[in-house]
Order: C-alpha cells, then sequence, then structure tokens
C-alpha cells in the first residue's frame, strides 16, 4: 500500500487506560528536515503520544506512516528513535562503554563518536560512570547517544530539561545541524525553547490536538495574529 | 538480517551483557560469599573422608564404601547449590531488572535485535557468571586431585552437567521474576519463593503421603539434581530442569516485547504453561537413563538388567510398608528405583496395612510384605534385598540368569589434610577476585583524540 506523503504521518491515534482516554483520534504530519515541537500542559499526553508513535506503549487505534509504507508498531524502530526523558540507563557501567555500544551496534566508526562526543562536551566524563553523572552530563549523554542512531526521525522528550540557558542555546544549534539530515519530534515543556527551535507545533491538552502548524498558523487559529507561543497556549488550552 | 550481521550485532550485546554482569555488585558479593563456603565445605568433607579412611585402607570391605563422589564432590558443590538457590537469582535478576529499573530497557526494545537474540544473549551472559561462580568449587575438585584423590571423570562432568542444569532453570525463573515484577527487589522476592517452594515441596512430599505430591515432588528441580548427585544420567530430568529454564525464559520475552497488551501477555504466558506442562509430561516418557557411577550403583549386574529389560507384560509391585519404614526407603533404594528405569511396565502401589507402631509391628500380618505379580504368577517376599528380590523377579519371569563375573569397586579411601588449602579458599580466592573486580571496575579506554580524522 503506498501513498504520496509527508516523511511522517499520523492518522487518528487513539489510547484509552482504562475509561481515561488519554489520546482522543491525534493526527499530524512530519517533513523531511523539520523540527516539530509536542507543546501542552502536564498530563496532555505528550510522552504517551511518542511511546505509541515508536511502538513501545500499544495504541488504541491509529496508523503511522513512513515514506507512504504503513508501518505496523514492530517496524517502527527502523524508522524512528525515541529518547525518552528521566532515564539513567546502564547507570554501573563507564559513559565511554556505553556511547561505544551505540557506535558499534549502529555500525558508525569511531570518528563519528569522537565528534558527536567533542560536539556534547562529553570528554571530562567519559572515564565516569553514568551514576556519577550531573544531570546535565547524563543529559547530553542521552544526546550523545540518540545523535549515534541512523533512523531518520528522531524523537525527544523534553531534550532541555538539565540545562541552562547557554547549554540550552548549544544544543538547539546542535538539533539544528540534526535536522539537515533527520526530521527531530520534541517534546518541549519551555514554550520559550520550544518557539525558538521548532519548525511547526503540535498542541496537546487532554490527549486531544488543539492545534497544529506553524507559530503563524497557531497564532491565527487563537484570534491572535502576533502573540507568542504563550499569549497562543493559553488561548488555545 | 543477514547472518554475519546477526553475529556481529550478538556479540556486540554480549559483551556489553558481560560488562553490566561484572559492573554488578552482586556478583561480586556472589563470588566473595561463595569462595569461603565451598572451601569450608570442601575442607570439612576432605577431613571427614580421611577419619572415614583410616579403618577402611586396611579394611578392603569398608574400602569399597568409600566414594569420592559422595564423599568429597557432593558436598563441595552443596555449598555452590546453596548459594546458585539463593545467590545466583539476585545476578541473573540484575540482567533484566536493571534495565528495566534504570529505563535502558526502552531503549533496548529499539536496538536492531529481536526479543530473542535479546534474551539468547543474556542467558549466556548469565551463564558466564554461572562459570565463574564454579570456579572455587572446580578448584576444589583440582585440589583433590593435586592431594592424590581419585576421580572419575563421567561421575564428575555428569554432576556439573546437573548443576549446570539447575542453573539453567534458576536463570529462567529468576529472567521471568524479573520480567514480570516492577522492581529488582519485588523480582527477588518472587524468584526465592520459586525456588524455596521447591524445598518446602521436597519437604512436604517426604512428609506427606498423598501421591499427587510424591509425583509433584518428583518434578521438583532439587529431585532433578539428585538424580546427578548419585551418578545417574537421567534423562527425563535433564529434559525437565531445560524445559523449565527454557519455558521461563521464553515467558520472560513475552512480557519484554515492547508494545504488547496486558492480555495478550497473560494469554502467551498461559499458553507457554501449558507448553510447560506438555514438556514436563513427554520429559517424563523420555526414558533413557545411563548409570555414570563407578561403583554402579545405579544399576543391577549386566545379566540381570538384560532380563529385567524383557519383562514387558507388566510387573506389579505392592508393598505392604509405611513410606516412613526404614525397609521402605530400603526397598525404594537398593530395588524400586533401579526397576522403574529398567522394566518397561512397572506398577508400584502401597497396599492397605496399618501404620507401623512404635515398636515396628502395625498390628496387621501382611505389614512388610511385598507382592510382586507377573503374567498371572505371584510371590511373596519380606526382602528388601536385591540378592533375593531378583531371584523372585526372574522366576516370574521364567528366565534363568547366569550371573557374569564383574570386577566389584574398589573404593578410594584417601587420609589426607586439606586444612592447609583453607589459605585458599579464605584469603587467596578472595584476593584473587577483589583483584579481578579492581581491573573490571576501571578498563584503560580507546584515545577519541587520535581516532579523530
Amino acid at each position: 500500500m503506498i501513498k504520496a506523503a509527508a516523511l511522517l504521518e499520523v492518522r487518528s491515534f487513539t489510547k484509552r487506560y482504562g475509561d481515561a482516554e488519554v489520546l482522543a483520534g491525534v493526527d499530524f504530519d512530519l517533513r523531511p528536515g523539520e523540527i516539530l515541537g509536542i507543546i501542552g500542559p502536564n498530563g496532555a499526553g505528550k510522552t504517551t503520544l511518542m511511546e505509541c508513535l515508536t511502538g513501545l506503549l500499544p495504541a488504541d487505534a491509529g496508523e503511522v506512516w513512513v515514506h507512504g509504507e504503513l508501518l505496523p508498531p514492530a517496524r517502527r524502530r527502523e524508522a524512528m528513535f525515541y529518547l525518552p526523558d528521566g532515564i539513567a540507563p546502564w547507570s554501573d557501567q563507564l559513559v565511554w562503554r556505553v556511547t561505544g555500544l551505540f557506535r558499534e551496534l549502529h555500525g558508525f566508526d569511531s570518528a563519528r563518536e569522537a565528534v558527536v562526543v567533542g560536539r556534547l562536551e562529553l570528554s571530562p566524563v567519559l572515564d565516569k560512570r553514568v551514576a556519577e553523572l550531573s544531570k546535565g552530563y547524563r543529559r547530553r549523554l542521552l544526546l550523545a547517544l540518540a545523535l549515534l542512531t541512523p533512523q531518520p526521525i528522531l524523537i525527544l522528550d523534553e531534550p532541555f530539561d538539565g540545562f541552562d540557558l547557554r547549554q540550552t542555546l548549544h544544543v538547539m544549534d546542535l538539533l539544528r545541524e540534526v535536522a539537515i539530515d533527520r526530521a527531530l519530534i520534541l517534546s518541549i515543556h519551555q514554550l520559550k525553547d520550544a518557539e525558538r527551535i521548532c519548525d511547526r507545533l503540535l498542541l496537546l491538552d487532554g490527549g486531544r490536538r488543539l492545534g497544529f502548524g506553524t507559530m503563524g498558523e497557531l497564532a491565527s487559529q487563537a484570534g491572535a495574529a502576533r502573540a507568542d507561543l504563550e499569549e497562543v497556549f493559553l488561548g488555545l488550552t | 538480517m543477514a547472518l554475519p550481521k546477526y553475529f556481529r550485532l550478538a556479540r556486540i550485546l554480549l559483551a556489553h551483557e558481560i560488562r553490566g554482569l561484572l559492573a554488578s555488585k552482586a556478583l561480586w558479593a556472589m563470588l566473595l560469599a561463595l569462595a569461603p563456603l565451598v572451601g569450608y565445605s570442601f575442607v570439612q568433607a576432605v577431613s571427614l573422608f580421611a577419619e572415614a579412611s583410616k579403618s577402611a585402607v586396611e579394611f578392603p570391605e569398608l574400602a569399597r564404601g568409600m566414594t569420592p563422589l559422595d564423599g568429597i564432590l557432593v558436598p563441595t558443590l552443596g555449598a555452590f547449590y546453596l548459594a546458585v538457590t539463593l545467590l545466583f537469582p539476585f545476578v541473573a535478576i540484575r540482567a533484566i531488572g536493571q534495565d528495566k529499573q534504570t529505563g535502558a530497557a526502552k531503549l533496548v526494545a529499539q536496538f536492531p535485535v529481536g526479543t530473542v537474540t535479546l534474551l539468547v544473549v543474556k542467558t549466556l551472559a548469565v551463564g558466564a557468571a554461572w562459570c565463574l561462580a564454579a570456579l572455587p568449587a572446580l578448584s576444589a575438585v583440582a585440589i583433590w586431585a593435586l592431594l592424590g584423590g581419585h576421580l572419575y571423570a563421567p561421575e564428575w562432568l555428569n554432576l556439573v552437567l546437573g548443576h549446570a542444569l539447575y542453573g539453567f532453570a534458576i536463570t529462567g525463573i529468576a529472567f521471568f521474576a524479573a520480567a514480570i515484577a516492577d522492581s529488582v527487589a519485588t523480582a527477588a522476592i518472587v524468584a526465592l519463593a520459586f525456588t524455596l517452594g521447591f524445598w518446602v515441596l521436597d519437604f512436604a512430599a517426604g512428609n506427606v503421603q498423598a501421591s499427587w505430591l510424591q509425583a509433584l515432588s518428583q518434578m521438583s528441580l532439587t529431585a532433578a539434581l539428585r538424580q546427578f548427585e548419585h551418578g545417574l544420567f537421567s534423562l527425563p530430568h535433564a529434559l525437565e530442569a531445560a524445559s523449565i529454564g527454557g519455558t521461563l525464559i521464553l515467558a520472560a520475552g513475552v512480557w519484554l516485547v515492547a508494545g504488547r497488551t496486558l492480555p495478550r501477555k497473560i494469554g502467551l504466558t498461559i499458553a507457554l504453561a501449558i507448553l510447560l506442562a506438555a514438556l514436563l509430561a513427554a520429559a517424563g516418557q523420555a526414558g533413557v537413563y545411563h548409570d555414570v557411577s563407578e561403583d554402579r550403583r545405579n544399576s543391577f549386574a549386566p545379566a540381570d538388567s538384560v532380563a529385567l529389560a524383557r519383562m514387558d507384560k507388566g510387573l506389579t509391585i505392592t508393598l505392604y510398608l509405611s513410606p516412613d519404614d526404614s525397609r521402605f526407603k530400603d526397598i525404594e533404594a537398593n530395588v524400586l528405583g533401579k526397576l522403574r528405569r529398567q522394566v518397561p511396565r512397572l506398577t508400584v502401589r502401597l497396599g492397605e496395612a496399618g501404620r507401623v507402631g512404635l515398636y515396628g509391628s502395625s498390628g496387621d500380618d501382611r505389614y512388610g510384605l511385598v507382592v510382586y505379580e507377573y503374567a498371572g504368577k505371584r510371590e511373596e517376599s519380606r526382602s528388601s534385598d536385591p540378592r533375593e528380590i531378583l531371584p523372585i523377579l526372574h522366576g516370574l519371569a521364567g528366565t534363568t540368569v547366569v550371573p557374569t563375573e564383574t570386577p566389584s569397586y574398589p573404593g578410594y579411601p584417601l587420609v589426607a589434610d586439606a586444612s592447609v588449602w583453607g589459605g585458599w579458599f579464605y584469603l587467596g580466592l578472595p584476593l584473587l577476585i577483589l583483584l579481578f573486580w579492581w581491573r573490571c571496575h576501571r578498563p584503560a579506554r580507546p584515545n577519541f583524540e587520535k581516532e579523530k580524522p
């Protein structure tokens, strides 16, 4: 079944926990080289959407099309890599072992690993165990792991959490470079950050899509053409 | 996926899993506990064996009872068995539980390999940890040989195989517990409930006469290991341990596959439980046994065995004895256990007789009687000695067995002192373990700067 489509098309994603509907028929698409932000208040369904999208959680309904091909959950890891928030994987392993694992698994050379380690300034902590890292360094390590994967779509949950402003801007620059080759979906809690980096935004609340489009399109939808994202957010939620 | 790529990924993941186990405190704590535990058991076993050997070296009749399998190997590996039952589950649980607890499982689920490959790799890594844990016991075997002790390779290799199968089954239990539990601590409780449950089952079967409990206890992992400890290679028990381990590892996989709904996980687990029951039933019918003991304790003389194997018309043995009676235990160990492996259609049942009284009398004249029925003929005996029972059976079958001369087991008494080797187990081996841990703790890493293009 072939469809002419964007890089990724998500249709009617629905997820229930018992009687509670946490995703209610969410649709969106992603274009090549695009950075798409998922925003919404706590409990909006952002993380659930990303986990269903990548097949880590079973969705009750919905389709995922990649390059016009319908992908079942078991095959979605071929097209997308999801980096969850708040994890500390392999905490008793050394940092260089963990980055080395991803490099080897995905068939990259040491030069690629060195570039990623260098760009994320992980060199000072390579000999430390993951459990010994500060929150900022752990976040950088997780980003490094995401950058050492080959999938064309990268899905990051709260990628700027744990960074100060300077670090956030640095990581944004890096992600923009990444978006030259790969499309990104970012779940972002801080609206200012989302406004800075995202090409389009998906606004969720209570599992429902309240808005989807560029900043300008969302502002029009909110009826305030010159509003910033915070005002749009308050207007639509 | 092409085969070379598959093996490359499996090798990378295996190295990763082994590194994870080597980084875990549980493994090193188990090794440190094992060294003195095994050492103490070994030194004590050699000391007791030496005491018994003092008189045995002068009397050949006594010497025949001196078997290194019973006197040295089983007690030494008994300490290892204890550690595998109580400590090894913690090491094996970590292979899955740690990933779940730290969130790594969500990344692992996106690795370019399937769940089955991941489980095979994790099982191999845990197998490597088991090999490490077996080193103190194997070093004890080597020391026994150095002391001049006798070793019969089929006996101790069979014993090691039994322990390996037991370890595999414990790995399955630990993996399944880790897969269904939310935390490592809960998984440990679930795994210990399983392993200690086998002890309770054995204890209950020894004290309660319910036939279903007796049958169930035969499927306990400790009962399976006991066969190997007796110098018997029992295919049914080997298949049983392998089935329990393999099915539980698969069941762990059911719970680890990402994106699967809870009802589907439960349904697949029930299907695997049914499969396990079928496998256990099939394993019981395997009927392949090899007596690998040097003293041939698990077999009758070859000529008797050949004659018994031809008794295919259904032999029924009725015992008017209480299972608590020492005569029952004697006849079970000396005759019935061997007959079950050699006579094609054997039925053993307990006859209705009053229980044995305080002084061995039940008040029922039939008490103590054993009735043998075959092809419409019937014989009775009160003996538990195979030298009296076998002629009865051959008579019922109408066969004449000419005894063949077989070399008798000489026994291997040894007056030796292993106390000096206590230093190896209490100090040398723990120091080596600590040294190995230190070496594994901070491995040298490659220099990225040099590798930059």
